[in-house]
């Protein structure tokens, strides 16, 4: 019996083994009568050592019982089954509590960062995160991004959305497009376009344009880009 | 490592269907639950038997125990409920125990050793065998001794230990377990010689 082993088996026996190596040995033991009865031994010397009086040391209890239970059937692991659908129910909430911390931390965060960016209260942004922020955005974007941290360094920086180029139609095209379409249509619906085509205009009210007020935009036949 | 990694390990064992691994068990606290029971009763004979009984019953319950305390614990437990119920038994029907209480101490446990399974040679080989370890313990060097004792009579932890004995964890392991084999080797002459292998286990 090798040296290695033994030492295994005094650590186990003290309940001083790694679990791992419990399960190798345990399994060992329960088989090996050599090793089982090292073990007795181990029991025995333990028991003289306490003085345990009036305690008899011949081992044969252990033969008595072994003897009682031949009788009795082998368990047949519905302990350990029960146990671990127990652990299992016990265990299913545990991913939910992570989640809802999780989704606490989130909830908790964003309100923090709202109260920081109120009014008043402390730019939560570093510098270097304003930064990055505008690095990632148009050049166009980048500049103004600059200029809000540097004009208001104590607000929420909201990188703003870069605008689409508008469409510019030349004016001439646009006047002679309608004129042209407007033998086909019947003058009320011809005078509806024109005016509707003033009227969507970016910088146009939303009020009907009298045909008396000047239409901001429009000279002549021309309609120019209100940029 | 849990506190009582190597008992649920063996625990698991028997619970998986191996009768084996129960037997461990049994050798390892049989001496202590004797003890524990002769709070109880002071018959040693009868504590063993009831010592026996709370064994038995153990093995039945194992399939629920669910490893919440340490598995001494659990069959102390067990230990204890089936002295009680033994001593209560026994106040129902006392003449014979009547008759025991009247004697001397030290007649009472001699007659008490001397009933049921016990035998005059049984009783020879269990005062050699604290003898011959007592002798062993005393030849022992003095670190090993420490160590074995500090183990066995104070049931320190080998952390506790190394921390009394300034040494390293690993350290108490092999002395304990030198210790140990050093002990061995003088008893396992005595249990070769006809001694604890007449019943064989498992």
């Amino acid at each position: 019996m090798n040296e290695e082993l033994d030492s295994q088996l005094s650590a186990m026996f003290d309940n001083e083994l790694p679990d791992a190596e419990c399960e190798l040995l345990a399994r060992r033991l329960s088989r090996d009568p050599d090793l089982k009865a090292r073990w007795g031994r181990y029991a025995v010397i333990g028991a003289v050592i306490r003085a345990e009086r009036g305690v008899t040391l011949d081992g044969t209890m252990a033969g008595r019982v072994s003897a009682a239970l031949s009788s009795e059937p082998a368990l047949t692991g519905a302990g350990g089954a029960q146990a671990s659908d127990r652990g299992l129910r016990s265990r299913w909430w545990q991913p939910v509590a992570g989640a809802g911390l999780a989704a606490g931390v989130a909830v908790a965060s964003i309100l923090w960062v709202r109260s920081q960016a109120l009014p008043g209260g402390q730019n939560v942004m570093a510098p270097a995160m304003i930064a990055s922020t505008a690095t990632l955005a148009a050049p166009a974007a980048q500049s103004a991004l600059q200029n809000a941290s540097l004009a208001a360094p104590d607000s929420f920086v909201v990188p703003p959305v870069q605008q689409r180029p508008m469409m510019v139609v030349p004016a001439t095209e646009l006047a002679d497009y309608v004129v042209a379409h407007s033998a086909f249509s019947w003058p009320v619906s011809r005078g509806n376009l024109l005016s509707a085509l003033m009227v969507s205009e970016p910088g146009t009210s939303s009020t009907p344009v009298r045909s008396d007020q000047p239409v901001p935009g429009v000279q002549g036949n021309a309609i120019q880009n209100p940029k | 490592m849990s506190a009582d990694a190597s008992d649920l390990s063996l625990v698991r064992r028997v619970q998986r269907g191996d009768k084996g691994a129960f037997d461990a068990l049994v050798l390892k606290y049989q001496h202590k639950l004797v003890k524990l029971v002769m709070r109880y009763v002071r018959n040693p004979a009868e504590a063993e038997d009831i010592a026996q009984e709370a064994f038995i019953k153990a093995y039945r319950a194992l399939p629920q125990f669910r490893g919440d305390s340490a598995f001494y614990t659990w069959l102390y437990r067990i230990a204890i409920n089936t002295a009680k119920n033994a001593v209560v038994s026994r106040d129902r029907n006392p003449v014979e125990y009547d008759l025991d209480r009247s004697n001397t101490d030290e007649s009472y446990d001699m007659q008490g050793r001397m009933k049921d399974s016990e035998t005059p040679e049984g009783l020879v080989l269990t005062d050699e065998i604290r003898s011959t370890v007592n002798a062993a313990i005393e030849a022992l060097p003095e670190d090993l001794r420490t160590a074995i004792v500090l183990r066995e009579l104070e049931g320190l932890s080998y952390e506790e230990i190394a921390a009394a004995m300034a040494c390293p964890v690993g350290t108490v392991r092999s002395r304990i377990f030198r210790a140990r084999e050093a002990i061995d080797g003088r008893l396992r002459e005595i249990f070769e010689g006809g001694l604890g292998r007449a019943e064989e286990l498992g």
